[in-house]
């Protein structure tokens, strides 16, 4: 049970409430031209933690559309984390919930701050143990080791090749490979194709190379294992060179 | 917390100067300081510093978001994920700020002012207890700076006195802060520090602030420390028992010299109030 009166937690409630919303209420003896500063700083630090996670897309938006719409994130949402640098994707959420891309008539809008956060959220991950590998093996026939700190994502707007005022009219299927490199911590962006998202993603669930391009043979209709495989090779090899394939898993 | 080359004074790390430090031979703290909110479950580059860090430099926390004083339930969650965290890297001192952070289910990343009220005491101390309990090690409360109060009912050394008295905290003594308030809220800072519970004192911040008008000074951690908050430190440090001294750096940081500078004036003055044969507890 709290030990807080009625009053005290209703004088806290609006001083918070205010420094969301800007909405000046009554509270008891305050310095009122100075109670501003508080409005002020919450906001300023809702602001720039949300402009320098989101660059493109506060760039992209008119400054009226980009300041409404953090001024009713922050009037409207309440923010969940602890840690202010994880605060940005509760404001992607907030608007894919709110359908802001809807209303604002920019279908992709959700992709562009996703793209945008990933970027934030590959590069400050937690470690993720990488497997123990070979470097020297059968690529077709052993099981691939790959860099387990990435994200592959399928968006319907190329957000991550076209800048955003190039983005209408690109609906399609897009997918993106992005990993942070071990060594430099470095995030690393790549554009793949959808065959090559499904090779990947069935390295990752564990079929060999051999097995993921039988599969795809059909699936795809290419039938021409051949071709395909000397493509995949190719493919995987790059991907080798990158540090992104590490070598060949251990048993 | 054993500190380098016995010396006292500690520097916050941050991200914007990170590199610099680790490899620097100029600016040589005793110890830093950081928030455990911008560091957990962060990997990458950043843990790399983080760890490089560790293993150069004894760390204290100084968290943002535990939000003391609020209306809400204390977050459970966190505080084991503080825990974690000061195990890891074998944190000696933690402490949080004497304000809140978080009300009615919302986080709002700044420190506002608590009611100076019994009933506000009553409830602080209660989840003083429960974090100490929980953290099993003493928390140090520091006094914020403050814009405006808000329906009090006491002045606010008594706040800061009956809340460490009656939880049994230390107390991390901000001087700025308190020439901050003195100077916003146009009170004496040297009364105002014989009030506190000095006993108590068990860490010290310095930083430096912006006058914004001729009535208003923001605590912004963007500057160098101005000559009558030395000054305050010095009157300050005479009374206090040997502890660690942090300068607070968060914007505007300038070439490492200077911040050194400042580093080595604040060891000038605790070297010659506290006496070398003084362990620091
Ligand atoms: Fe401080």
């Amino acid at each position: 049970m709290s030990l807080l009166k009625e009053s005290t937690r209703e004088q806290q409630s609006k001083l918070a409430e205010y420094c969301k919303t800007g909405i000046v209420p009554e509270l008891t003896g305050i310095l009122e031209e100075n109670l501003h500063h508080y409005r002020r700083l919450v906001f300023n630090i809702g602001i720039d933690t949300i402009e320098t996670a989101y660059p493109i897309t506060y760039r992209f938006l008119p400054d009226e559309v980009w300041d409404k719409l953090v001024y009713e994130f922050y009037a409207e949402h309440k923010c969940q984390t602890p840690q202010v640098w994880r605060m940005p994707l509760e404001f992607y959420e907030y608007c894919v919930e709110k359908d802001i891309q809807g209303k604002l008539n920019l279908p992709f809008l959700n992709d562009l701050l996703y793209f945008e956060w990933l970027e934030l959220e590959v590069h400050t991950m937690d470690d993720i143990p990488y497997p123990s590998f070979d470097t020297e093996g059968d690529l077709l026939n052993n099981l691939l080791a790959i860099n387990p700190e990435h994200k592959l994502v399928k968006f319907t707007y190329p957000v991550h090749i076209l800048a955003a005022t190039e983005l209408e009219g690109k609906e399609g299927n897009y997918f993106l490979l992005m990993y942070r490199e071990k060594e430099s911590g470095k995030v690393q962006c790549m554009d793949v194709s959808i065959l090559y998202a499904y090779i990947l993603e069935q390295i990752q669930n564990g079929l060999t190379l051999h097995a993921v391009l039988t599969d795809a043979d059909s699936l795809f209709q290419i039938n021409n294992f051949e071709m395909l495989k000397e493509h995949a090779i190719n493919f995987i090899n790059d991907l080798k060179q990158r540090q992104f394939i590490l070598g060949f898993l251990n048993a | 917390m054993q500190l380098k080359d016995n010396k006292h004074i500690g520097i916050g790390f941050r991200k914007d100067f990170s590199e610099e430090l680790l490899d620097s031979t100029i600016l040589k703290p005793a110890f830093i300081e950081l928030a455990p909110e911008n560091w957990i479950g962060m990997g990458g580059y950043w843990k790399k510093q983080l760890d490089k860090a560790a293993e150069k430099f004894p760390i204290s926390c100084h968290g943002l978001s535990l939000s003391i004083g609020s209306p809400d339930d204390l977050d459970l969650d966190f505080l084991y994920k503080i825990k974690k965290f000061i195990k890891q890297y074998n944190v000696q001192i933690y402490s949080e700020h004497l304000s809140y952070a978080k009300c009615d289910n919302a986080h709002l990343y700044d420190l506002l002012p608590i009611p100076f009220r019994k009933d506000a005491v009553e409830h602080i101390i209660a989840r003083i207890k429960q974090v100490q309990d929980i953290l099993e090690m003493p928390l140090a409360i520091e006094n914020v700076s403050y814009y405006t109060p808000v329906a009090a009912e006491m002045d606010e050394a008594t706040f800061i006195s009956e809340i460490v008295n009656g939880s049994g905290c230390n107390m991390l003594l901000d001087v700025n802060n308190v020439y901050v308030n003195s100077f916003n809220h146009n009170y004496n800072a040297k009364e105002f520090i014989s009030k506190l519970p000095l006993n108590k004192v068990s860490y010290i911040h310095m930083a430096g602030h912006e006058q914004i008008s001729d009535t208003v000074i923001i605590d912004t951690h963007g500057e160098a420390v101005i000559e009558k908050v030395f000054e305050l430190f010095e009157y300050t440090t005479a009374l206090l028992k040997p502890v660690p001294v942090l300068l607070e750096r968060d914007f505007n940081i300038p070439e490492l010299e200077e911040l050194q500078t400042e580093l080595t004036r604040m060891e000038t003055i605790v070297s010659k109030t506290w006496k070398k044969e003084h362990v620091i507890a």
